[in-house]
């Protein structure tokens, strides 16, 4: 069927130099490039292209480029599994994976897997984390050169399952291949499940009802709107903050019972509307229609829109993981993926926009102390760009920049640096300050008063309209999460 | 100690291959807006095939039907229509003086084509065989993501990979610019620019040591050089096609007025093309340094024109680029470029 040909051999070609930088009367809209220049070769990089060189076979060299940097970044997932940033980046700088970041975890042939998300961020805990970097470092010269070390996890440590070599995609990233139904509506239903068209099975064998959803939501020029909303806005995402055994076989019985134990509690407090489980089982918890006890004392701004303690006006959806060392430990790949279908899902049915699916940790405040960070749930290492979401990192952190809060030396302790919207959040009020004629701590305070009012405001209105008040005073009103 | 490990893998590689090679029939498909190419490897040789994306419908007599028949021209029936398809379409759009219908636009399927799906079923049928064993893997061409035509591409991609799923494949996609520098730059380790200028659009692709680190298309190709040619010179698309393919030379003054159009939208393709190159280049977060200067590689059936890859050139020496570039190169076969990308591609996911 297909009739034999052979290519014709192109003959010798021209060379293009590098150009000069002036630039033509009615060029592009861009700035004019710097004059390119040229780096030193890697070391690892050049050997690679010495022996690649050497291989006529050009299916067989693709597959030796590609499984040395895939032995790469076996090594590299291993290194980013180290907590403490200062010895993860020493360990990188010293196996020289610093310098071929730009080569690891992109093997997809259509290039889509490492647009979505970044390298696979499997992260060990405590004790085992720390043997694992005190191990890393005493080998970490002789593993130069040497294939991807066999690291075992200890009792306690929590990984994703690593992908099989010639994996196309990210370990924690499940492929984005296959037909999916433009809208999802419901297949199935039972008294003890639910399961929708894009795949997600939920398990409603265990809800419990709350007091029903109303919320009010505040104009930044205007103020607190008259409006009660019953329907969802934003999606808040959670760590459990439970026990993390490792998946194992031998753990099955502490898997169980911890998720269970944690199901009881969830209910007893109505805490959250969904728990993920470490095997991707998707639990709804708290009836939809219901608030749930999960943001306390928080803050989050979409536009003109802004929300004061979003028990009420944002879903909750919980990871069964826990935060340790400054970052949640690895969700599994299981719950990754349930965790992409459920998101999908409540955008599609609540119509929530990109932007309103964020992390407790970057709403959570402290209202007393004018902090934001009172939790740190998720507050780094939430894999937006993989769900679908706006990266809300990026995001101006609304409590700064609205209401002036900031944050303390225990918030850098934990977190090392602030995520970079509280940057961004800082610089506009900084530049607002100058444009005032202020300083900027005479600014902060106008805008924490401006807080206060607001949730004076809020008590008010829903005092008026019980029972909806129960969470809305600062500190003591939030219902803890 | 080093090197020791790397050439491991290295003999690793090459025993694989070969093993494949005398085992397994792993097909590359350039799943193209104008052409499908087909292309895989009988032991040492590569064998390529290739058959025009389109068709013409023509009313259904039992004479024509016969004529078709005994000249063995590919047609099916529909309803009260012989619908002609493959290479002949263009021999027969000429003889009708007839535009050609494409069952694909701007690189993916045509949702406005009622029959777009059928005849490429049909042509696909005439090309690709069944797959003789479990797990054959057979990789096809896609384009570059883009704004707002995401879930088209994730529609026509799942379309085709279900076709060829259904052929017995374990079906996979490459991005077209990818494939152009896996045919064309094995020598420089899969490091450089991969451009696909096709029918429908342009795809293009950086990468370094076979990873992709931009990749990006214009909904800009022959097609619409053809059309807006056509318009300007009062002629059909097919014909000026037909002409462009025959004697066009960009490297030497137009002689008439249907040049000197075609000169004019080649003209600007290229300068999309270049400009949007630098651009990408310019506003991409994670671009490594290269330590060498990088190759371009052009391919397509749009590229092919005699004088397109100095014009290329002469257009990317106008602006200074963000990057350094060594040469700018035809393929060595630009229309089955993409075909035997994907079919390293197929071989290397075996």
């Amino acid at each position: 069927m297909i009739a034999g040909a052979k290519a014709p051999d192109a003959g010798p070609l021209p060379r293009v130099r590098p150009h000069a930088t002036t630039r033509t009367a009615g060029g592009p809209e861009e700035p004019a490039p710097a004059r390119p220049t040229l780096a030193r070769p890697d070391p690892f990089v050049a050997r690679l292209e010495h022996v690649s060189a050497r291989i006529s076979d050009p299916a067989a060299k693709l597959r030796f480029l590609r499984e040395s940097l895939a032995q790469k970044e076996a090594l590299d997932e291993r290194v980013q599994a180290v907590p403490v940033a200062p010895v993860r980046h020493l360990l990188q700088r010293l196996l020289g994976l610093d310098r071929i970041q730009h080569l690891l975890h992109r093997r997809d042939l259509q290039g889509t897997a490492a647009d979505v998300a970044g390298p696979a961020t499997a992260r060990v805990s405590g004790v085992a984390a720390l043997a694992l970097v005190l191990a890393l470092a005493a080998v970490a010269w002789s593993l130069r050169t040497a294939p991807a070390p066999a690291v075992v996890p200890a009792p306690g440590t929590a990984v994703v399952p690593a992908a099989a070599p010639g994996s196309p995609a990210p370990a924690t990233v499940p492929p984005t291949q296959g037909v999916r139904p433009e809208r999802i509506w419901l297949v199935e239903k039972s008294a003890t499940h639910e399961l929708w068209s894009n795949g997600l099975r939920i398990d409603t064998s265990l809800v419990v009802m709350g007091a029903p959803r109303a919320f009010r939501v505040f104009d930044r020029g205007r103020g607190l709107q008259p409006e009660v909303f019953t329907e969802p806005v934003g999606i808040l995402f959670h760590t459990s903050e439970s026990d993390v055994w490792p998946l194992d076989a031998g753990f099955n019985e502490n898997l169980r019972d911890s998720t269970q134990r944690l199901l009881r509690y969830l209910r007893r407090n109505t805490t959250y509307h969904y728990l993920i489980d470490r095997f991707g089982r998707v639990w709804r918890v708290v009836d939809e229609g219901s608030k749930a006890n999960h943001a306390g004392n928080s803050v989050w701004a979409d536009g003109e829109r802004v929300f004061l303690n979003l028990n009420h006006a944002f879903l909750a959806v919980s990871f069964e993981t826990r935060w340790e060392g400054g970052r949640a430990l690895p969700i599994t790949e299981a719950q990754f993926a349930a965790g992409r279908l459920l998101t999908d899902q409540l955008r599609q049915r609540h119509d929530i926009p990109p932007q309103m699916a964020v992390a407790h940790g970057l709403a959570s405040v402290n209202p007393k102390k004018r902090l934001i960070g009172h939790h740190v749930d998720w507050a780094r290492g939430f894999p937006f760009a993989a769900f679908g979401l706006d990266n809300a990192y990026r995001v101006p952190s609304p409590a700064v920049e609205l209401f002036g809060f900031g944050y303390d030396d225990e918030f850098l302790r934990v977190m090392q640096e602030p995520w970079p919207g509280v940057r961004l959040a800082e610089a506009k009020l900084a530049r607002e300050a100058a444009a005032a004629g202020l300083t900027p701590e005479a600014l902060r305070r106008q805008r924490q008063e401006l807080y206060d009012a607001w949730i004076a405001d809020q008590v008010r209105a829903d005092e008026a309209r019980t029972p909806v008040a129960e969470d809305t005073a600062p500190g003591a009103g939030a219902t803890e999460d | 100690m080093a090197n020791d490990h790397l050439w491991k893998v290295a003999q690793e590689a090459e025993e694989r291959i070969n093993e494949l090679a005398a085992t397994s029939h792993p097909l590359g498909v350039d799943v193209g807006t104008s052409k499908i190419v087909a292309a895989r490897r009988q032991g040492k040789e590569l064998q390529t095939a290739s058959q025009l994306n389109a068709f013409i419908p023509v009313p259904y007599s039992k004479f024509t039907e016969k004529t078709l028949t005994q000249n063995a021209i590919s047609y099916y029936k529909d309803g009260d229509e012989l619908v002609i398809f493959g290479t002949a379409t263009e021999h027969f759009a000429n003889m009708f003086n007839a535009e050609f219908r494409r069952p694909m636009a701007d690189g993916l399927l045509n949702s406005k084509e009622r029959l777009g799906w059928p005849v490429i079923e049909a042509i696909l049928q005439m090309m690709i065989p069944k797959a003789r064993a479990k797990d054959e893997v057979l990789a096809f061409s896609v384009p570059a993501a883009s704004d707002g035509r995401n879930s088209a591409l994730t529609y026509h991609e799942a379309t085709f990979r279900g076709y060829f799923q259904s052929l017995g494949y374990n079906a996979i996609a490459i991005n077209e610019g990818l494939a152009v520098i896996f045919a064309e730059l094995e020598s420089e380790n899969f490091t450089g620019i991969g451009i696909s200028c096709g029918g429908g659009m342009c795809n293009v692709a950086l990468s370094f040591l076979s990873i992709p680190s931009i990749l990006f298309s214009i909904a800009k190709g022959g097609d619409f050089i053809d059309q807006a040619v056509g318009t300007v010179v009062n002629e059909h698309a097919t014909r000026v096609k037909m002409m462009k393919e025959e004697s066009l030379d960009l490297s030497k003054a137009p002689k008439d007025k249907l040049e000197k159009a075609l000169h004019i939208y080649y003209q600007d393709l290229v300068e999309e093309l270049v400009g949007s190159l630098r651009r990408a280049i310019s506003r991409a977060e994670k671009l490594p340094k290269a330590d060498r200067p990088l190759p371009i590689v052009l391919a397509g059936g749009t590229a092919k024109p005699k004088g397109f890859r100095e014009m290329f050139e002469r257009t990317l020496r106008a602006e200074p680029m963000p990057i350094e570039v060594s040469e700018v190169k035809l393929a060595a076969d630009p229309l089955t470029a993409t075909a035997r990308g994907a079919l390293i591609a197929a071989m290397y996911e075996k």
